[in-house]
């Protein structure tokens, strides 16, 4: 196809803006979809997405458009608007000339509306602003408008207003995109060069590829190389997201669709890798954008030590599908064979953690999330940890680096003081706070990612009212004074309870912790001591009493439905708890070590 | 009084006329007869059994349903009957008379009869009719010895009356004789608790029954604590008190045969014991269950409501809950469990068709090792060390 009528653009927005909605117009707008296939969020297909209304993989669409008699091929890709998923929003616009930028008129600019619009810059996508939900009767289009042009540069005039529930308005972007984004380049005379943006795991057809061809075109039956990687595969089979996977023939210079290509394993493919023709191979791969990083990392182990092998055989499952999570195996004094596994984030924590019990029928105990440190030893070596137990003894330590974000707070006037009360708790360091409009601001901060990545966002939330927004980009490792907090349990020191603090914190962070854990470990028929120790030293002790007495009294005919219901619960909750040195310690004491509220 | 089914043993006497020899039936076949009869004069504090105060209520319309109800029951195994409830014993005494006879007219072969009866309604009429009908194991419901614990239980009869019903049962032929006695009372100290040891063995009963008080949310007694009132027996002193029954009890020649049942050699209640055995039973009365094996139903508690199910040719079942194979399994071995014997390993693969040592693999090793369990001549039952704490050695065994 002529390249000057196509058109790839991807939807940004800060998450529930809309994008999904807006996609599902499109699609019912040109027809790619009949009235009668059409659900909600068509794009979210996945459960998860599905049951919590959000959109956690991007997917791409082809649609036909007729603009002006010319008949357009317009591919769209969704993307998700969480944190959590940045990587995959870069992946999108690295395929597109454009973004369309969406945002709720009734909520304004948020966080995540400014890191997805400086993303697109970066990435050369032109911005298309669209202020959405003018339905509402909250809708304030104008002040949204003003608050667009002053932070992100696109002028107020040229957005456009739409209502992506109602329709209103999406025909005249569907137009504009024709009108205004930037075609592909015509470079068809080129050798092929297309670009993997992402892929998924297919069961029975193995990897399937997204791609966006930037110059020449890929074939059926074509001998194709992976330029990374330098591996070799034949296509068996070509096409676009129509969309549903439709086979095609070829995929010219600018379009967008999918390849399969015998590759077996996702691990194969690195998303950002260039395919290219094995016979007339481009010079250049194009460029690659940075692997996701992992933000947070927690140890899994299996409830029983028998179900290792199905806890390695799910992870394997969910790795084949999820090519930004991992896993190592772990080996705890305290807690057996286990897993390492990293994470871009507690939201994709959370959702494997889902996945992994509602696929799999195992009891696992999870550790809580730690970040990732940098060590340097006295020998000047520095070396990475992703967790509190693998800090080596003090005496090797010459310095302890913690990860710094960007982080940025979008907010009413109203809670400025006390976001910077917390901020302030949280040993975060103002950068600049702008206003967005008459009571909007902006502030930005640095912080340790420690601080902000577990229930920062929640206090925020609490103490905005639920307005506060923050989004937040990894800077760099810098020195911090920190200590880690070990705790003893019945005299035996815990690892996976072990946690790295700031020095000002340590003892009363210590304290609270205990206090936690003698309430969530459950009596035993013994006495059970519990310490803290910092830097060896014991600062902090309670005891959990024993258990006296555990026994129904009574228990004949009429009770025993009822009485089986509460011991199979009993024993429910033993499952979900680590023996260590004959003490039970139940999932919620690991979690409890994150929890920093009295 | 408790809704508390209990049997007898030793007691070989046979009510049945028409004479089928009870070695006939398989043991693991027979079943047990419970009716619930659903009045008390009062409501004690601490009670969360279904019952109503009897002045309310047209008892014999009810007990009109009730005989309806069993009618239609297929009571050809039932070899154990009781009567419980509430209390049986403030029915007027002619209609207790004339249900207890419904029964032996329709079970023939019932080797243990028990009836419930609070110590102030021991009349001594009452007595000599249930005996020659047949009954012949009374449950007596003293609780305590001492006055002013029964007093704070809303008991309405004193110690006195324990003695004197325990009298008068002996007058009218019992030879089988249970005393319930409760302990960790509020205000209860290891002496108040020794003394009513020591006066209930004084009454040389054939059984004793002794369970720790459990505050059931919502019942009066409960409410009291919480609002400050009354002070709960601390964990240690409960746990203290139990195995000082235990002791007190063994010493004068109870036999110690289920966490909470002790009884002269010979008397253990047969009734209860089906129950541990999870042999099926029938149910009969509001709030009543029964259980068949597969199949666990319960009738409507309210006493309208299961009258006019019965009178409008209705079932009176509320409620009904499958028992799966796996259900069945563990209920079994979390029921025997509770007693002396314990899981009987044989006998558990030829009811179960499993063997439990292998089904239960690992809670019976973990909790061997922690002396919890022992597991000795095809038996695998709780060590005394364990006793206190059975629920926390039960749960692991209550699903696989
Ligand atoms: N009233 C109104 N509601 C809208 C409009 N557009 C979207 N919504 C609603 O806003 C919510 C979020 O919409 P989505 O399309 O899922 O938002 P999203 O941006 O894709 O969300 P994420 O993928 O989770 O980031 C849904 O409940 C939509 O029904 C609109 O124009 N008007
Ligand atoms: S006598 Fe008291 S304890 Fe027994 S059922 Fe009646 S109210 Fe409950
Ligand atoms: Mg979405």
């Amino acid at each position: 196809m002529d390249t000057q009528y196509i058109r790839n653009f991807s939807i940004i927005a800060h998450i529930d803006h809309g994008k999904s909605t807006l996609a599902d117009r499109m699609l019912e707008i040109t027809g790619t979809i009949t009235a009668r296939e059409a659900q909600e969020q068509l794009l979210d297909d996945m459960d998860l997405e599905r049951e919590r209304g959000i959109t956690i993989k991007a997917s791409a669409v082809t649609m036909n458009y007729e603009y002006e008699g010319h008949a357009y091929m317009l591919n769209l890709i969704d993307t998700p608007g969480h944190v959590d998923f940045h990587y995959e929003v870069s992946r999108a616009l690295a395929a597109c000339e454009g973004a369309l930028l969406v945002v709720d008129a009734t909520q304004g600019v948020q966080a995540q509306t400014v890191a997805n619009a400086y993303l697109a810059v970066e990435n050369g996508a032109e911005l298309m602003g669209v202020i959405n939900k003018v339905d509402l009767p909250a809708a304030q289009p104008d002040v949204v408008g003003d608050e667009i042009e002053h932070v992100l540069g696109v002028k107020k005039s040229e957005c456009l207003l739409i209502s992506a529930k109602t329709g209103k308005g999406v025909k005249e972007v569907l137009d504009s995109i024709c009108a205004l984004m930037p075609a592909p380049k015509d470079l068809s005379n080129e050798p092929v060069e297309a670009l993997i943006f992402d892929s998924h795991f297919d069961e029975y057809r193995g990897v399937i590829c997204y791609v966006r061809v930037f110059s020449g075109k890929l074939k059926l039956k074509q001998k194709i190389r992976l330029m990374g990687s330098g591996r070799t595969y034949l296509i068996t089979e070509i096409g676009k997201f129509c969309p549903k996977m439709k086979p095609a023939g070829e995929l010219g210079t600018g379009e967008v669709g999918y390849v399969i290509a015998n590759i077996r394993q996702l691990g194969d493919v690195t998303i950002g890798d260039t395919i290219t023709d094995d016979a007339a191979p481009a010079e250049h791969a194009l460029e690659k954008y940075k692997p996701p990083l992992q933000m947070v990392f927690s140890d899994f182990y299996p409830g029983s030590n028998t179900d290792y092998p199905k806890l390695r055989a799910a992870f394997d499952k969910l790795a084949l599908n999820d090519a930004s999570f991992s896993f190592v195996p772990q080996n705890s004094p305290a807690l057996g064979f286990g897993f390492r596994c990293g994470f871009l984030g507690l939201l994709h924590m959370e959702i494997i953690q889902e996945r992994l019990e509602r696929e799999n029928d195992i009891n696992v105990v999870q550790t809580a999330p730690s970040v990732s440190y940098e060590v340097v030893m006295r020998d000047g070596k520095v070396i990475r940890i992703d967790s509190p137990s693998q800090l080596p003894d003090r005496t090797y330590i010459e310095e302890l680096r913690e990860p710094f974000v960007k982080l940025e707070i979008i907010t009413g006037t109203d809670s400025i003081g006390g976001i910077m009360k917390l901020a302030e708790e949280r040993r975060c360091k103002l950068i600049k706070t702008d206003y967005l409009g008459p009571t909007r601001v902006i502030m930005e901060y640095k912080s340790p990612l420690a601080e902000i990545v577990y229930d920062f966002y929640d206090l925020l939330k609490s103490i905005s009212h639920g307005y506060a927004t923050m989004d937040y980009e990894f800077l760099a490792f810098e020195k911090s004074s920190l200590v880690k907090i070990d705790i003893l349990i019945n005299g035996n020191p815990v690892d996976a309870l072990s946690l790295i603090v700031h020095r000002d914190n340590a003892e009363p962070r210590g304290r609270k912790l205990i206090v936690k854990l003698r309430k969530t470990i459950p009596r035993h028929q013994f006495e059970i001591p519990l310490q803290v120790a910092i830097g060896g030293k014991i600062i902090a002790r309670e005891t959990i009493k024993a258990f006296r007495k555990d026994v129904t009294a009574k228990l004949y005919g009429g009770d025993v439905t009822r009485k089986m219901k509460v011991l199979k619960k009993q024993k429910e909750g033993k499952k979900r708890m680590k023996n260590i040195g004959n003490v039970q310690i139940p999932q919620e004491a690991f979690m409890s070590i994150l929890d920093t509220s009295d | 009084m408790s809704r508390i089914k209990k049997a007898q043993a030793g007691n070989t006497a046979t009510l049945s006329q028409s004479g089928i020899n009870s070695m006939t039936i398989k043991e693991d076949n027979i079943s047990g007869l419970y009716v619930h009869i659903p009045f008390c004069t009062s409501k004690c504090a601490y009670c969360n059994f279904y019952s109503e105060p009897v002045s309310a209520h047209d008892t014999y319309r009810l007990l009109q349903a009730m005989r309806r109800e069993l009618s239609l029951a297929d009571t050809s195994a039932v070899r154990t009957v009781y009567i419980g409830g509430g209390s049986p014993s403030c029915l007027p005494a002619a209609q207790l008379a004339e249900f207890m006879k419904t029964i032996t007219d329709k079970c023939h072969d019932i080797t243990e009869f028990t009836v419930e009866c609070n110590p102030c309604q021991a009349a001594p009429r009452m007595l000599e009719n249930l005996r020659e009908l047949g009954v012949n194991r009374l449950s007596i419901g003293a609780q305590s010895f001492n006055d002013d614990e029964l007093n704070l239980l809303g008991r309405i009869h004193n110690s006195e009356s324990v003695r004197t019903a325990v009298y008068q049962a002996r007058q009218a032929g019992f030879e089988n004789i249970s005393l319930d006695l409760i302990f960790a009372i509020c205000g209860s100290t290891q002496a108040t608790w020794q003394a009513s040891l020591e006066q209930a063995i004084a009454l040389n009963p054939e059984h004793i029954s002794a369970y720790s008080l459990t505050l059931e949310a919502s019942t009066p007694l409960a409410q009291e604590i919480e609002q400050g009132k009354y002070t709960a027996v601390d964990e240690l002193t409960d746990r203290a008190m139990y195995e000082q029954a235990i002791e007190t009890l063994t010493k004068a020649g109870y036999e110690h045969y289920e966490i909470s049942n002790f009884a002269k050699s010979g008397f253990e209640c047969r009734h209860n014991m089906g129950c541990w055995q999870n042999r099926p039973y029938i149910g009969i009365g509001p709030s009543a269950s029964s259980s068949s094996g597969t199949r666990r139903t319960r009738n409507f508690s309210d006493i309208k409501t299961y009258i006019k199910a019965i009178e409008s040719d209705q079932s009176p079942i509320g409620e009904t809950v499958k028992i799966s194979d796996m259900d069945r399994i563990c209920e079994t071995a979390v029921l025997n469990l509770r007693t002396k014997n314990g899981i009987d390993v044989k006998k558990f693969k030829q009811v179960t068709g499993n063997d439990p040592c292998l089904l239960f693999a690992e809670p019976v090793r973990t909790h061997c090792e922690q002396g919890l369990l022992k597991i000795e001549n095809d038996r695998i039952y709780l060590t005394a060390k364990a006793l206190p704490i059975a629920d926390y050695v039960l749960c692991d065994f209550a699903a696989l």
